[in-house]
């Protein structure tokens, strides 16, 4: 997966990069909008990561230019402003989604995963499987070792994402927003809480462990304990 | 640019001298009118008096024809009107008897004959530097001795009237300018004594600085009708030192919340760079200031949220929101953690929809819902109840028992930073950044929120416009 990051600015890009580049992508960094402008035009790649202030060519411009040059390269803008105008703006011009800075690298990992997966027709699979987690989707029913485990509704919601998206660490935020459609930061420890409960289920009474903690980021499920 | 309206002290002055100067005119013409009639009058009299006299003279039996006898009787008849001349014509015009000096004749050929002498029949006319009025009257054959009746011409010269009312006239004129000048010098001054207070006050209110907006102006001590105006004004003052005190201890708050997690930053990256240590306790350190940098990150988009509130650019897109499933998706989301604390969550009212921006509505009632079970003692529920009120909006009650706040603290909850109990900072509360973003999305939504303590209950209560039915 190749990936384009625009940024002038020179810590936050370097460090997109370097999270990206060890999160498995390819990612090639232009620090002027003429840069990007030129590489988005020119070369191919999977996702496009835009900074929208910047001081020559800006975001909007590069988007315009791709889409109408008729190339379908999913992008996401990272705007420092939060007004409803610039998003709209920028998601009218045909850029997929947005972010807001100061953004979490982590959320920012997991919007880019969701964005390149979407271009790909999800396999409907009515049986997801982990190790020796079980997930029975239009049952809506989890089993651990062929024991089953009673889930309410939303536990199981959060399961799914977690399997769905296994071995991504996924920020509490995009939790919040997936699973109980709650798109804002919340002073409370909800996420936590929802967490400890569901592990209580699935991982207390069995080995190995699925549901990790990411300190400072987020929740990831996954076979290997590599924390 | 709309052009500056006129002065004050310009309109009135204007106003009240275009009023006295009319008034004197108008006085000075009815009393010149007055004298002019007096004078007509008085013409008349004298000319009724001469035709009187002589009639008589003409009626007196004629002793002899001989002119000069009569010619006698009649300068004798009016002696005593020196301005009088007459002329007496028999029927064919032939002069019968004319005053000395006097020139009648062109005035007798041209007057129409009157009955009587009255201010209306008399005529003036000009003649060789004079001026007179006059009349023609006939006089009928059974007055006289003669056998055909005899036209009288009479007039009396009224230079000397014409000379008073002229001298009259001007100096009425200029009393009239005089008087018009003095009164309005006097509104003048009038005015701008009347105004000062007005510069009284402007002086006080050019004392008021910045550091000193505990002024007050002094109702009772203006005039009557400044005391709205001050009022007002010290309305506004409060309204302004409000504003100020809060902007202030923002600003404060501010630069206080984000020390506290910077000194702990730094001291920590000090202390982690003054020896080399292994790898488990780097990562522990950067994991220990990401905490922290998520804290200030939320908390500066908490504030950018509030400074757009600030500046109305928080443009709810309304639609039509269902409360009953609002409440519900966030029972659902608050459910594992209220029952961790061991507080249960009721759900009362009617279904009911409020026009509103679906995830500012969610947001704020997040809030809400999250304060509300962070202080409610174990063991007890906070209640969420739906209303319908008649006048179109409806009612958002949220309740939790356990109220620790002293009830005069209760309006500033919706302050920024405020902590009724300051030993609550930063127990992982947030950075007390949550009402205030309430107050700002229910302010945005034109509705209103309250806090209240209710037996102490502590009740948050939400109005919102009611959705209009489509």
């Amino acid at each position: 997966m190749k990936l384009l990051v625009v940024e002038d600015e020179i810590k936050t890009g370097e460090y997109v990069r370097q999270g990206l580049v060890e999160s498995g992508f390819m990612v090639d960094l232009a620090r002027t909008g003429l840069d990007g402008h030129h590489l988005a035009l020119t070369e191919d790649y999977d996702l496009i990561i835009l900074d929208v202030m910047l001081p020559d060519v800006d975001g909007w411009r590069i988007v315009q230019a791709l889409r109408e040059a008729k190339s379908a390269t999913p992008v996401l803008f990272l705007t420092a402003r939060d007004s409803v105008e610039d998003r709209v703006k920028g998601l009218e011009l045909g850029a997929d989604d947005y972010l807001i800075k100061p953004f979490a690298f982590s959320e920012l990992l997991a919007r880019v995963r969701t964005l390149l997966r979407r271009g790909t027709t999800p396999v409907f699979n009515a049986q997801l499987q982990v190790a020796d987690l079980v997930l029975d989707i239009p049952r809506r029913r989890a089993r651990r070792q062929e024991v089953r485990i009673n889930l309410t509704n939303k536990e199981f919601a959060l399961l799914e994402l977690l399997v769905r998206r296994q071995g991504e660490v996924l920020p509490r935020s995009l939790i919040a927003s997936q699973v109980w459609d709650m798109n804002f930061d919340s002073d409370t420890n909800v996420i936590d809480v929802a967490i400890r409960r569901l592990r209580a289920k699935i991982d207390d009474a069995f080995e190995p462990k699925l549901i990790h903690t990411v300190r400072g980021m987020g929740y990831m499920l996954d076979v290997s304990s590599a924390s | 640019m709309a052009r500056r309206p006129a002065s004050l002290a310009l309109r009135l002055t204007v106003s009240i001298g275009a009023v006295i100067t009319v008034v004197l005119l108008t006085f000075g013409w009815m009393v010149q009118q007055s004298i002019n009639s007096h004078f007509v009058q008085q013409d008349v009299d004298e000319l009724n008096a001469v035709v009187q006299s002589l009639t008589q003279s003409l009626s007196e039996p004629p002793a002899s024809q001989e002119s000069d006898m009569l010619k006698g009787r009649l300068a004798a008849a009016v002696s005593g009107h020196h301005n009088a001349q007459f002329r007496v014509s028999d029927i064919h015009g032939n002069v019968i008897y004319a005053s000395p000096n006097s020139d009648l004749d062109g005035f007798a050929r041209l007057t129409p004959i009157t009955g009587s002498i009255t201010i209306d029949s008399v005529k003036i006319w000009r003649d060789k530097g004079q001026t007179y009025r006059g009349a023609v009257v006939q006089l009928m054959k059974k007055d006289l001795q003669g056998d055909e009746p005899l036209t009288l011409a009479v007039a009396t010269g009224i230079n000397f009237h014409l000379h008073y009312l002229e001298s009259f006239r001007s100096y009425l004129r200029i009393i009239t300018a005089v008087a018009c000048l003095i009164a309005i010098l006097a509104t003048w001054l009038a005015v701008y004594q009347g105004h000062a207070p007005i510069r009284r006050i402007s002086r006080e209110i050019r004392r008021i600085k910045s550091d000193q907006l505990f002024i007050r102006l002094i109702p009772n001590t203006v005039p009557v009708e400044l005391t709205e105006l001050a009022v007002s004004f010290n309305d506004m003052l409060d309204r302004i030192e409000d504003g100020f005190q809060r902007l202030s201890n923002f600003s404060a708050d501010i630069a206080h919340e984000l020390r506290t997690p910077i000194t702990n930053l730094k001291t920590q990256t000090e202390v982690a760079l003054s020896q080399a240590r292994g790898v488990e306790q780097y990562r522990e350190i950067l994991y220990s200031n990401l905490e922290e940098y998520e804290r200030m990150a939320k908390m500066v988009g908490d504030m950018l949220f509030l400074a757009q509130a600030d500046n109305n650019q928080l443009k709810p897109e309304l639609v039509s929101v269902n409360l009953v499933t609002e409440v519900q998706d966030l029972f659902d989301y608050f459910e594992a953690w209220a029952e961790e604390r061991s507080v249960s969550l009721i759900r009362q009212g009617p279904v009911l929809c409020v026009q509103g921006d679906r995830l500012m509505i969610r947001r704020a009632l997040s809030n809400l819902l999250s304060n509300a079970i962070r202080y409610t003692p174990s063991g007890q529920a906070v209640t969420v109840s739906l209303a319908a009120n008649s006048s179109d909006t409806v009612i958002i009650r949220v309740e939790n028992p356990g109220l620790t706040i002293n009830p005069e603290h209760l309006p500033r909850l919706f302050d920024r930073f405020y902590r009724a109990d300051p030993s609550r900072q930063r127990k992982g509360d947030g950075a007390g950044l949550g009402l205030a973003i309430v107050k700002s999305i229910i302010d945005a939504h034109g509705g209103t929120v309250t806090a209240q303590d209710e037996d102490g209950q502590m009740v948050f209560e939400v109005a919102l416009p009611k959705a209009t039915v489509k």
